[in-house]
């Protein structure tokens, strides 16, 4: 007698996010074994991360350095007066520079006049310039300096260079200062970046050059402040971490960052309050009027450091520390750390005046674990509200971890996805909302669905299903994805039985939809009809035949994202329940 | 008979009453100074002092005595036995007062003392203030200092309690309450400073008052005991003096007795005189009929001389007259 298909609807599949704590039969299906390279998107689907767009042109790039570029078009051929040669325009890079492209022809000549060839714009050419190399180095630290005026600049570091810029980055090492090592962090504060590295004399960038922060008019105290962390905080410096004093906060004067010596500067010896007796500052961070201190294995918070000298301890967690600087970010109503055991938060809670800690990645603490213990490079993270997401990236393993901060599951945690092969080697996020990464490439933004025109996989597991019967047999008849979006993609669809780890797959392409925006036609100038919109978000809903049995279930989808965004919207799966097994 | 042998025996007889005359004149130089000699040594003896007492009514006597071998007078003063006690416990009375009179030993040692205690503290108020301003800031600060360690372990708890206790601020060296505390303590140990200046001042200031006082205690009390002395001296000598009283009322005494005595002397003088008038008168009248008897003899002998002789030869023979 033929049984009637059951059916299990996996709406918004993993929308929980990974979860590879708990045991895969008692599982939550919302939660997915893998998703990889995935987000929580704003209707609460998993979908795919966006990719990121290089800005930085390569050292072989070349920009013309004229004496005025106004005037002249994107696209059009300047040519050199005296020598002839010519080059297509890419970008009017500034003022003074343009951005032709690699098909160059011939050598301009100092002082030569270069004219448009759509334009007829012209210019004095003086001199061809390339961005600053890389070499086989990473951006390791992007910061946005952001003075009084509003004005916005990138500072960013690799190669053991300072630079400023973006898509041209231009090298603003100071003079007769050695760097060896990247792993700087930036702050701004009164109207200044400083940089600190430890075992490195600080830097300042004052919004045009980079400077030593000694070589500053009234400096003082700079030579035993070579800390790895700074916090512009209430009003001042506060840099820790120092090589030679692991236990001690510096501040400097009130509004003052390279003087750490006089006014109202100072410094704590936490050497006698860490709760477990001994500890090593970490990092930094100040939210809610409290500064609080993280240390290795404890925390200490100080309440009252708008006047240090009079700030008083107002909380200690023992046991719980911060692995590296790099992973403290601010929500704006927590701030969230990685520790030793999982990236964790403070709540805040008035009535009680604690500070409790919790963990936000219990679905993935033995990986996170693994991961913390197995990484030999360094942290990065980045917290960005616009994209509702924390990443938290182990740059030596390659892997990002991107924590839904929405909304938590029922026990605190953060949903979470992870990104494997990332080679994302330093954040920031801009004041206008825009997230910057750093990579091999130089600098990029956080935007489109393609690593840099590169396609990423997008991966979804789910867990063993067992469709609430572990003991009896499941004939897995349909599977049923709706996906949302993935344009022309090509999804394969996966299903294994009882914890196999080869999988059935099935392949299909996702339609084709050409969006249409306002104000461009979709058939073109003049067509008719002149224009048409677009009917929504691209949907496709597939039923795909599935063979085999067993007693757990595991689906998966996979597709590679290149340059469209996916979401899974749902699957549907029927199957038989045949005998007990 | 022969003339010659008259001549010869009136020669011999004129010389032999010559002679005689001769003689005799000298017999009677020799009675006369014989006579006045004896006379001379009556009338001495006459005239010789002869001791006499007075003895007053009191008892005492005045008594004048002649040395028999020196000639010497020697009066000599007795009182009575009752006088002569006085006279003793006057004289004792006298020296003791003469001598360091009660008390004195102890005015003067007291004196000294003080005047020596007036130098000690004087000295203590002429050495510099230093040491004793040192000695009264440690007794200060060791007063302080219980109170001073426990609001430092206060203020150490509670900056421990706060964390704290690592502060180091580039304003106040370490925590507020850290600078608070040390600057009080600074301004105690400051007041202590200038309590201990004032006190150390205080106390030289004290001990030259005391000094004055012990020095002009000394003075008075040497005033008082040269007072003493003084008025001792002035006792001793109204006691001398009061000695001296029954040898100067035997004196007075004596002043009748001395004009008796005085007046049998004058009597005893002038009966001197009398008798040696009386006496010189008759030895007068004898020499006078002694020389009478020379001259007689004389002129006889000178006669027969004369005679003899012839008046070739004048023997003239002085009268004697």
């Amino acid at each position: 007698m033929a049984q009637q298909l059951q059916s299990i609807n996996l709406v918004a599949p993993a929308f929980k996010g990974i979860n590879t704590e708990d045991s895969p039969l008692a599982q939550d299906p919302s939660f997915a074994e893998i998703a990889d390279n995935a987000v929580i998107d704003k209707r609460g689907r998993l979908a795919a991360r966006k990719g990121y767009d290089v800005i930085t042109t390569p050292s072989t790039s070349e920009y013309l350095v004229v004496d005025d570029t106004d005037g002249f078009a994107v696209g059009e051929t300047v040519t050199g007066g005296t020598s002839n040669a010519t080059a297509v325009i890419t970008l009017l890079h500034s003022s003074t520079e343009i951005l032709i492209d690699a098909t160059r022809s011939g050598t301009f000549t100092a002082s030569e006049t270069i004219t448009g060839s759509d334009s007829s714009n012209t210019a004095t050419f003086s001199s061809i310039s390339t961005s600053a190399s890389l070499g086989s180095s990473a951006i390791r630290m992007v910061h946005e300096f952001e003075n009084d005026q509003g004005n916005t600049e990138i500072i960013s570091a690799g190669n053991s260079k300072i630079f400023t810029g973006t898509r041209k980055l231009v090298d603003a090492t100071p003079g007769s200062y050695t760097i060896t090592a990247d792993n700087w962090k930036a702050v701004n504060f009164n109207n200044k970046t400083y940089l600190f590295q430890r075992a490195h004399e600080p830097l300042v960038y004052d919004g045009s050059s980079v400077v030593k922060l000694s070589s500053v008019t009234g400096a003082a105290g700079i030579a035993s402040r070579y800390g790895n962390e700074v916090l512009s905080a209430f009003g001042r410096l506060w840099v820790a971490d120092i090589s030679a004093d692991k236990s001690t906060v510096y501040w400097s004067d009130l509004l003052i960052g390279h003087d750490f010596e006089g006014g109202t500067s100072g410094s704590i010896n936490l050497a006698k309050v860490w709760p477990d007796g001994y500890d090593e500052i970490v990092g930094l961070a100040a939210h809610n009027s409290l500064l609080i201190i993280f240390g290795r294995h404890s925390i200490v918070v100080y309440q009252g450091a708008e006047a240090p000298a009079t700030m008083a301890l107002a909380d200690t967690v023992s046991g719980v520390g911060c692995v590296d600087r790099d992973t403290i970010q601010y929500t704006g109503t927590d701030v969230i750390f990685l520790s030793h055991t999982g990236l964790r938060s403070f709540g805040r809670t008035i009535r009680e005046k604690s500070m409790p800690v919790s963990s936000l990645s219990k679905t993935i603490t033995k990986d996170i674990i693994g991961l913390i213990q197995g990484e030999n490079n360094f942290f990065r993270s980045v917290y960005s509200p616009e994209e509702s997401f924390y990443l938290l990236t182990f740059v030596g393993q390659t892997t990002t971890f991107c924590f839904d901060v929405r909304g938590s599951l029922e026990d605190g945690s953060f949903r979470v996805t992870r990104w494997p092969g990332s080679e994302f080697t330093a954040y920031t996020r801009l004041q206008n909302g825009s997230l910057y990464i750093g990579s091999e490439d130089g600098i990029s933004k956080y935007d489109g669905y393609s690593d840099n025109g590169t396609s990423y996989r997008f991966k979804y597991f789910s867990p063993s299903l067992t469709f609430g019967d572990t003991s009896r047999l499941k004939i897995l008849k349909k599977v049923k994805p709706t996906l949302v979006g993935a344009n022309s993609a090509t999804v394969f669809m996966k299903f294994a039985y009882d914890f196999a780890t080869s999988y059935r797959t099935t392949e299909f392409t996702v339609g084709n939809q050409n969006p249409a925006f306002f104000n461009v036609n979709e058939f073109g100038t003049d067509s008719s009809p002149l224009s048409e919109f677009t009917g929504g978000e691209l949907t496709n809903q597939r039923s795909l035949n599935a063979v085999g049995s067993g007693s757990t279930v595991v689906v998966g989808l996979e597709s590679d994202i290149n340059g469209f965004a996916l979401s899974l919207q749902e699957i549907n799966l029927l199957a038989l329940m045949g005998k007990t097994v | 008979m022969p003339e010659w042998l008259q001549n010869l025996l009136g020669g011999a007889a004129g010389a032999g009453l010559l002679f005689k005359a001769y003689e005799r004149l000298g017999d009677v130089g020799d009675d006369a100074l014989t006579g006045m000699a004896e006379l001379a040594e009556t009338q001495l003896e006459q005239a010789a002092f002869r001791p006499y007492t007075v003895t007053s009514a009191t008892g005492s006597q005045f008594g004048i005595t002649q040395d028999p071998t020196t000639g010497q007078f020697q009066y000599g003063l007795q009182l009575s036995p009752e006088e002569q006690a006085f006279q003793q416990r006057m004289f004792g009375r006298a020296g003791d007062f003469f001598t360091t009179p009660r008390g004195a030993a102890g005015l003067t040692d007291a004196g000294i003392e003080a005047v020596e205690r007036g130098r000690e503290f004087m000295g203590q108020a002429a050495m510099p203030t230093m040491d004793r301003e040192q000695a009264v800031f440690e007794r200060i600060r060791a007063a302080q200092r219980p109170e001073e360690e426990r609001q430092r372990l206060a203020t150490e708890e509670r900056l421990a309690a706060q964390g704290r206790l690592g502060l180091r601020t580039a304003q106040f060296g370490g925590a507020p309450e850290q600078f608070a505390l040390a600057q009080a303590q600074e301004e105690a140990r400051n007041r202590a400073m200038l309590s201990a200046m004032q006190q150390a001042q205080a106390e030289q200031a004290q001990q030259a008052q005391i000094g004055s006082q012990f020095a002009g205690l000394g003075s008075e009390l040497m005033r008082q005991r040269m007072g003493l002395q003084q008025a001792g001296q002035q006792l001793g000598m109204t006691a001398l003096g009061a000695s001296y009283l029954p040898q100067a009322q035997l004196l007075s005494a004596i002043t009748p007795g001395m004009t008796a005595a005085g007046q049998q002397q004058q009597a005893q003088m002038y009966g001197t005189g009398l008798f040696g008038e009386a006496r010189a008168t008759g030895l007068e009248a004898l020499l006078g009929a002694s020389l009478g008897q020379a001259n007689l003899a004389g002129a006889l002998g000178g006669g027969l001389l004369s005679g003899v002789l012839g008046s070739g030869y004048d023997f003239d023979i002085p009268v004697i007259g």
